[in-house]
C-alpha cells in the first residue's frame, strides 16, 4: 500500500538467497494459505517477516548449492553470488535457473546457515521501488482499475448514522433509472475477523446497512444513487453531538477514572512541589481519507466467491466474506491488488463483505465504488479525546508528579464488545513516556460512549496521545525554565536497559541517542530570528525511535504559520532499505501534519458534518514543509517498524515549536489561526 | 450522437452520455485505468489529463465538453515511462502507494510546459490541487526541478 514492501521483502529474500538484484522481479501472491493472512499492519512487513524470509531465502540458497554437486566437488567449494553458484577452483559457473529443477527435489535444510550483516550486499542498501515504473506509467492495477467481462457496478447509500437500517425506499422509481440493473438492500454483517481480535458480545462492528443501485457503469450507478430516497431506522446515537461528547469527555477526564498505572504518591507528590501546571488537551475524530476510495471487486458463483480486494488483510477479507456469505472459507479466492492508500482503513473488510453481498444478488461480477463522501463519512474513525494534565516541579526544576486522566470513545470496546475489562478499554499505553521517569504517576481512563464507528488510524492512539503528552511535558521544560531537549535527557536520565513488561526492555540508550540526533542535526542552540522558533518531540513504538525538531515562523498577528523545515532521527534497527526507511518517515510527518494543521470529522445528529476535501482538509503541497532531512541511526538490532512510527512525534514538535515562536501554547487540534492570535 | 476526439494522439469516438465526465469515459467506456478517481469534485487531482494541453479535472468535465479537442492521460505521456517528468519520478524515488502520481504527473508536465524552470512557490502554486496522502510532496518538489534539468539539457544538446 505504499510502504515499499515489495521492495524491501524481496531484498531481504534476495540478500540470503544472493541473487542478482538486477534480475529480480516482484510478484504479488493471491491469498495463500501457507502465507498467512499476509497481513500489512501495525508497521509489522519487515519487521514481523525479516527472520523468516532471511531463512527462506537462505534454505533455497543451501538447495541450489547441494544441486550444483553434479560437479562432483566439495560442496565448500561452492559459493552463491549474483543468481550464479560458483566454483572457485575451476571456475565453473551455474545460473541459478540451471539448478532450479535439480534444487526443488531436495528437502529444505530447517536450520540453513545465515549470512553474516557484515557481508550483506543488499540488506542496508538504498534501494529504488521495483513498483516504480509501473506507478509512474499508470499501470499499477489498483483494486478500483478491477475490470472483468460482464461486471456490473454498485454505488451504496449508506445509513447516515452507523447502526440505522433501511425502513423504506423507492427502489422501482431507481430500477428504471437508465443503465440501472438492480436495487437491492444490504444488510449489515459483523465483521467476525479483525486485527487480531476476538469480538465479544456488545462487539459494534458491523458492516453499513445499506441500499445497493447496481448499473452498468460507475457514472450511471452515481447518477441513479441521486434518485434514491430511503428512510432509515436510526439507532439512538441519531442525537450524538462533538459538542456533546466534548463535555463528556470533558468531565470524565476530570475525575477519577479507571487506574492504568500508579506509581509511588501523585496527590501528596504534588500537594508538596513547588511548580504545579495543569492544562487540558483535545483532539478529534480523523478520517484516513486513502486516496483510492474504497472500493472491492467481487464475483459470487453458487458456494464460492472470487474477490479483487485492496485489502490490508486478505485474509480477513475471505474469513468476513466466508461468514457473511455462509460458505467455508477455502471457497473465497482473494486476488491482491495494489492498494491506494491504507494508513489503517483497510483492515476493516466491510467493503469486501458489500460486494460479496450485492454479487450474490446480481450473480455477475460487481465492483463497489464508495465516493469520497461515503468514505468520509461511513470510515471507522480514530477516536476523538480529551485529557486533562497535573504535573508539580520541586525547587530544582525536576518533575516529581504527573497525573494524566484521559477520556474517548474505545476502540477495543468497539471491536471486542463491552465485557472486555476496563484496562483492556483504554486507549492510553502504560508505558508512554514519561512513565517510568517519574516518581509518582498516575494514568487513568475513562470511556466515553459514542455511537460513532471506530478503527485504526496510522499509529493509532499514539496519534493523539504522542500530541497531549510531548507538548505537556514541553509545558513542563519552559516552567521549570530549562531547555526542552536538556530536559527530556535529564529526565530519561543515563542511557540503560529498563525491563518493563514481560520479555520486554525499554531502551533508554536508543532513546537518548535519536533525541541528541535530531538535536544536532537540527542545530538546536543556534539562535531563530523573531517569529522564528524550534520543537522536539519523540515518540518510541513498533520497536523503533524517533525524535523530530520542527522550526516554524510565526505571524502572530495574522495568525499565519509556516512550517519550514523538519529535522527526523530514526533508529529502526537494522534499515533494510535506508531509501524506504526515509520515504516512510518523510510520509508519516507530512501525515501527522495533516493531523496538526488541517483534519477534523465533527459529529451532528449522529451524523458526519464533512464529505469530501473541502471540508475535511488534509496536507497540500503548499503546506508541506520545504525541507524534511531525515537522519537514521546505524545499527545492526532486527528491524523496527516504520510505517507508524514517524506520525506521531510531527504534531507536538509543530505546537512546541510554535509555543517558542510565539509563546502560544497548542492544546487542540488541528490549530486553528485563531490559536495562533496574542489572547 | 457520437463523441469524438483525439486521444494521446489517435482519433477516438465514444457513444455516451454528453454529460458522463471524461473521468469515466476514460476508465469505463475506454477501460485507460491510468487516470484515478478521487474526489469527483476537481478537489484531489488524481483525474488530472491535458486538454489541448491544459492540466484539466476530467472528474468534472463533460465528455461533450471535449468534442474535437487533444486528450493526453498518463498512458500517452510515453511508451515507456521514457517522459523526463517519468525519468526524474523514478530518481526521486517519489511514489509510495502511488495512486495520486499519474495526476501529479501530468500536473508536472503541464507546468513544465509553461514554466521550464520552476521556482518552489510556481511548483506550491500549481501542484496544491494534486493531493497525495502519502505524503510525496518534498520528493515531488525534488523531481519536478530534476525533470526541469533534465529538460534543459535535451533543449541544449538539441541546439
Amino acid at each position: 500500500m505504499g510502504q515499499g514492501v515489495r521492495t524491501a521483502l524481496p531484498m531481504i529474500v534476495a540478500e540470503e538467497l544472493s541473487c542478482d538484484w538486477r534480475r529480480v522481479q516482484v510478484l504479488q501472491a493471491d491469498l495463500d494459505p501457507k502465507y498467512g493472512e499476509q497481513l500489512t499492519g501495525g508497521s509489522g512487513s519487515v519487521r514481523d517477516s525479516y527472520s523468516n524470509l532471511r531463512r527462506a531465502g537462505a534454505a533455497a540458497r543451501e538447495m541450489l548449492l547441494s544441486a550444483a554437486a553434479q560437479w562432483n566437488v566439495p560442496r565448500s567449494e561452492c559459493r552463491a553470488e549474483y543468481s550464479l553458484v560458483t566454483h572457485a577452483p575451476t571456475q565453473r559457473k551455474l545460473a541459478f535457473e540451471q539448478l532450479f529443477a535439480a534444487a526443488s527435489a531436495l528437502q529444505p535444510p530447517a536450520d540453513p546457515p545465515l549470512k553474516n550483516p557484515s557481508d550483506f550486499v543488499l540488506i542496508g542498501k538504498s534501494t529504488r521501488r521495483t513498483d516504480c515504473p509501473a506507478k509512474i506509467a499508470g499501470a499499477a492495477q489498483f483494486g478500483l482499475d478491477t475490470r472483468l467481462p460482464g461486471m456490473l457496478v454498485a454505488s451504496v447509500e449508506r445509513s447516515p448514522v452507523y447502526g440505522g437500517t433501511p425502513r423504506r425506499f423507492n427502489a422501482d422509481e431507481v430500477k428504471s433509472a437508465p443503465h440501472v440493473r438492480a436495487v437491492i438492500e444490504v444488510k449489515p454483517v459483523h465483521l467476525t475477523h479483525q486485527f487480531g481480535e476476538t469480538s465479544g458480545p456488545g462487539s459494534r462492528n458491523y458492516s453499513c446497512s445499506g441500499v445497493a443501485v447496481v448499473a452498468d457503469s460507475t457514472w450511471a450507478t452515481m447518477q441513479a444513487r441521486k434518485l434514491l430516497k430511503v428512510e432509515w431506522n436510526e439507532p439512538p446515537s441519531a442525537s450524538e453531538t462533538t459538542a456533546g461528547l466534548r463535555e463528556k469527555m470533558l468531565r470524565l477526564a476530570s475525575e477519577p477514572g479507571t487506574v492504568i498505572r500508579n506509581d509511588g504518591d501523585f496527590d501528596k507528590a504534588q500537594a508538596a512541589s513547588a511548580n504545579k501546571i495543569e492544562a487540558v488537551y483535545e483532539v478529534p475524530f480523523l478520517a484516513h481519507a486513502t486516496m483510492e476510495p474504497v472500493n472491492c471487486t467481487a464475483h459470487v458463483r453458487g458456494d464460492s466467491c472470487e474477490l479483487w480486494a485492496p485489502t490490508q488483510i486478505p485474509g480477513a477479507a475471505a474469513e468476513s466474506v466466508a461468514s457473511a456469505l455462509g460458505i467455508p472459507r477455502e471457497r473465497v479466492k482473494v486476488h491482491v491488488t495494489f492498494i491506494g492508500g491504507g494508513f489503517g482503513r483497510r483492515l476493516i473488510q466491510d467493503y469486501a463483505v458489500e460486494a460479496a453481498l450485492i454479487s450474490r444478488d446480481t450473480g455477475t461480477p460487481v465492483q463497489v465504488v464508495w465516493s469520497r463522501e461515503d468514505d468520509i463519512r461511513h470510515d471507522f474513525y480514530r477516536p476523538a479525546a480529551c485529557h486533562v494534565l497535573q504535573a508539580g516541579l520541586d525547587t530544582q526544576g525536576q518533575l516529581v508528579s504527573w497525573r494524566h486522566r484521559g477520556s474517548s470513545p474505545s476502540i477495543e470496546t468497539f471491536y471486542n464488545g463491552t465485557g472486555i475489562s476496563p484496562q483492556a478499554a483504554a486507549q492510553v499505553d502504560s508505558l508512554d513516556f514519561p512513565a517510568l521517569f517519574i516518581p509518582n504517576f498516575r494514568l487513568e481512563f475513562a470511556v466515553a460512549e459514542s455511537g460513532m464507528p471506530l478503527g485504526y488510524w496510522r499509529s493509532v492512539d499514539a496519534s493523539g496521545n504522542q500530541f497531549v503528552l510531548s507538548s505537556f511535558f514541553d509545558e513542563a521544560a519552559h516552567t521549570a525554565g530549562r531547555d526542552p531537549v536538556e530536559f527530556l535527557l535529564a529526565t530519561f536520565g543515563p542511557a540503560r536497559k529498563i525491563p518493563v513488561r514481560s520479555g520486554e526492555t525499554l531502551d533508554v540508550g536508543r532513546r537518548r541517542e535519536v533525541i541528541e540526533l535530531a538535536a544536532e542535526k537540527a542545530g538546536w542552540h543556534k539562535t531563530l530570528s523573531a517569529g522564528r522558533g524550534r520543537g522536539i518531540a519523540a515518540a518510541f513504538g513498533w520497536g523503533s525511535y524517533v525524535a523530530q525538531v520542527a522550526e516554524v515562523t510565526c505571524d502572530a498577528k495574522k495568525g499565519a504559520l509556516r512550517v519550514d523545515r523538519i529535522v527526523c532521527a530514526v533508529d529502526c534497527g537494522t534499515a533494510v532499505n535506508p531509501l524506504s526507511v526515509k520515504a516512510q518517515m518523510e510520509g508519516a510527518i507530512n501525515f501527522g501534519l495533516a493531523q496538526a494543521l488541517k483534519s477534523a470529522i465533527t459529529v451532528s445528529r449522529g451524523r458526519v458534518e464533512q464529505s469530501n476535501f473541502h471540508d475535511y482538509e488534509v496536507l497540500r503541497m503548499s503546506d508541506a514543509p520545504p525541507v524534511i532531512e531525515v537522519h537514521i541511526v546505524p545499527s545492526a538490532e532486527s528491524p523496527g517498524g516504520c510505517g507508524e512510527p514517524g506520525v506521531p512525534a510531527a504534531a507536538p514538535a509543530l505546537g512546541n515549536a510554535i509555543f517558542a515562536a510565539s509563546g502560544k501554547r497548542i492544546r487542540r487540534l488541528p490549530i486553528r489561526a485563531a490559536d495562533l492570535r496574542p489572547a | 450522437m457520437p463523441i469524438s476526439f483525439t486521444l494521446n494522439g489517435k482519433a477516438q469516438s465514444v457513444d455516451v452520455s454528453p454529460d458522463m465526465p471524461l473521468l469515466w469515459v476514460l476508465r469505463d467506456t475506454l477501460n485507460m485505468t491510468g487516470t484515478k478517481f478521487g474526489c469527483g469534485m476537481a478537489l484531489c487531482g488524481a483525474c488530472t489529463v491535458h486538454i489541448n494541453g491544459e492540466a484539466t479535472r476530467s472528474c468534472i468535465t463533460p465528455v461533450s465538453s471535449v468534442a474535437g479537442k487533444k486528450i493526453t492521460t498518463i498512458e500517452g505521456l510515453s511508451a515507456d515511462g521514457s517522459h523526463p517528468v517519468q525519468q526524474a519520478w523514478m530518481e526521486e524515488d517519489v511514489p509510495q502507494c502511488g495512486y495520486c502520481q499519474s495526476g501529479q504527473i501530468m500536473s508536472a508536465v503541464a507546468l513544465l510546459s509553461k514554466k521550464p524552470n520552476p521556482t518552489d512557490t510556481d511548483i506550491d502554486d500549481a501542484m496544491s490541487g494534486n493531493i497525495c496522502r502519502c505524503g510525496t510532496y518534498q520528493r515531488i518538489r525534488k523531481a519536478i526541478h530534476r525533470a526541469a534539468s533534465m529538460q534543459a539539457g535535451k533543449a541544449k544538446s538539441a541546439a
